[in-house]
């Protein structure tokens, strides 16, 4: 092994130790949060709403909450892991190592990305047990759920780098994402939405990617699947592209 | 003096010196020049001690060297790698031991001397040797299993120390590394650290002590309002200021020789 993959995989490793370390905070909450999601909308609204497309409805929004974990977990574990060690002063001891800009980047999104994963194929696993979900397309479906997680986890990059005090972090998870995936129809069709909301919700960049993991589960959509899957490899792609441009300036890593 | 070493597979040529700096300026986007036109060279082998007051821009030439900070002009080359141009190569000589704490609170000092050595490419089975070795020198080997943030002040400033050496750097830059800790530690590491400076590692030393400076450093500089006023050996330092020992140089140098021991003591007599 050269002296960079030794180096790439221990940043990693770094990344990923921080989360196993703290895994009923960063692995449990979130299983418990979806678990509680699964029950709610699925015994107590599944128990009314019954289908929405020909689709039974829990088996409807499972996709999604797959979806959402993967996106929250990624963006919350990277978002947090850099500011903590920005705050810390930890983060020195990689900086001032050998480590390209693009090595730092890519370990660092890869912790996240590395979280989401356990954490969406738990709940697919979970989910799988209680109901029949089926994979319709899931050549639609592996690479929109990792394009997804990738977008996700350079976006908490991004906000950890920007981000001064624990309140950057909270506010955007709050205030921005929180909104945009719960609007984007994780627990609804936006088709049966009046308008105009349905309008609306076709400008939520998060309603395409629910729509990709929908359509790879239980082959239904509302989008062109080709355009949106080339949007979100655009997007994910111009994200990574604008973050190594910031970890190649050093912005608010270097003073 | 020519040194041959390798990179990541890269064997690059060493220039003679350990490290050249040459105009080295740095403003921060606040407007502030911390640094403003600094030269210095450190031969390989040397024990070089940078002393100065408060703010005077010692931190900032380190972080400059280190890659912590960007410099906004000047040249910085260690072992005739150019920090910026050639970072790779110039970080994979230097150790940092910083003056702040920057442990990471989640990890074991185990861990912390093995991500370390990890960041600077070492194979695993090098980094669990050494990592074993460091823990006994510095009197660790208790306390391996332990998170950093349960540390006393004192073991923590071990740990960063041990951790500074984990890559065996060419050049160890310690920045005020016994501020605050207590007597033992601080002869433990002048031990420690004057006897790797006598098998060929090269030594930056900031601090605060002037005795210590006196005892490790055969070359000293003086650096204020981020600019290097004087530099020599410490009886050279303290015949340009006209002054019998290094602490009256250093009095003269900030402008406060009203607090010379020899005016004190005449005073109390």
């Amino acid at each position: 092994m050269s002296a960079a993959q030794i180096r790439f995989l221990t940043l990693w490793r770094r990344e990923v130790s921080r989360f196993m370390k703290i895994k009923k905070q960063t692995l449990g909450a979130p299983l418990l949060e979806t678990f509680l999601y699964v029950s709610v909308f699925g015994a107590a609204l599944g128990s009314r709403i019954k289908e929405l497309h020909g689709i039974e409805y829990i088996v409807f929004v499972i996709p999604g909450l797959i979806m959402m974990a993967w996106a929250t977990n990624s963006f919350a574990n990277n978002s947090s892991s850099i500011l903590q060690q920005k705050f810390q002063g930890a983060i020195h001891d990689q900086l001032s190592s050998p480590a390209s800009p693009l090595e730092l980047l890519l370990a660092f999104s890869l912790g996240g990305f590395m979280r989401g994963l356990i954490v969406a194929a738990l709940t697919f696993i979970v989910a799988s047990i209680l109901v029949d979900l089926p994979v319709d397309h899931v050549l639609v479906l592996v690479p929109s759920l990792f394009l997804v997680g990738f977008f996700f986890s350079q976006l908490g990059v991004l906000i950890g780098v920007r981000a001064e005090q624990f309140d950057d972090v909270a506010i955007a998870q709050t205030f921005v994402l929180t909104p945009l995936i719960f609007l984007g129809g994780v627990f609804y069709s936006a088709a049966l939405l009046p308008q105009p909301f349905q309008t609306l919700t076709k400008f939520d960049p998060v309603y395409y990617m629910i729509s990709l993991v929908r359509y790879g589960f239980v082959g239904y959509s509302e989008v062109s699947i080709p355009l949106s899957l080339l949007a979100l490899t655009g997007a994910t792609a111009a994200l990574f592209a604008f973050n190594l441009r910031l970890f190649s300036r050093g912005y608010r890593l270097r003073a | 003096m020519s040194n041959d070493f390798s990179v990541d597979g890269v064997t690059a040529v060493a220039s003679d010196k350990a490290l050249h700096i040459e105009d080295l300026a740095k403003r921060y986007p606040t407007g502030v020049e911390a640094l403003r036109g600094v030269s210095i060279d450190i031969e390989p082998g040397e024990f070089y001690g940078l002393l100065g007051p408060n703010g005077a821009g010692k931190s900032t030439l380190i972080h400059c060297t280190t890659g912590l900070a960007q410099p906004t002009g000047g040249t910085i080359e260690v072992f005739g790698h150019d920090a910026i141009d050639h970072y790779a190569e110039a970080r994979q000589a230097v150790g940092l031991a910083p003056q702040e704490v920057n442990l990471d609170w989640f990890l074991t000092v185990e861990e912390t001397l093995d991500f370390h050595a990890g960041y600077f490419g070492m194979p695993k089975r090098e980094r669990h040797e050494r990592t074993k070795e460091l823990l006994e020198i510095f009197s660790l080997v208790d306390k391996a299993d332990e998170r950093t943030r349960t540390l006393s002040g004192g073991m923590k400033r071990r740990v960063i120390l041990a951790r500074a050496l984990m890559h065996r750097p060419r050049l160890l830059i310690l920045d005020e590394p016994t501020a605050g800790v207590d007597i033992e530690l601080r002869l433990e590491l002048w031990h420690y650290v004057q006897r790797i400076n006598q098998e060929g590692t090269t030594i930056l030393l900031t601090t605060h002590y002037l005795e210590e400076a006196e005892q490790l450093c055969s070359k000293i500089a003086f650096i204020a309002d981020g600019q290097i006023a004087a530099q020599g050996s410490s009886r050279e330092l303290a015949d340009r200021y006209g002054v019998p020992n290094l602490e009256d140089a250093y009095l003269a140098l900030v402008g406060r020789n009203e607090l010379s021991r020899s005016k004190v003591e005449g005073l109390a007599s």
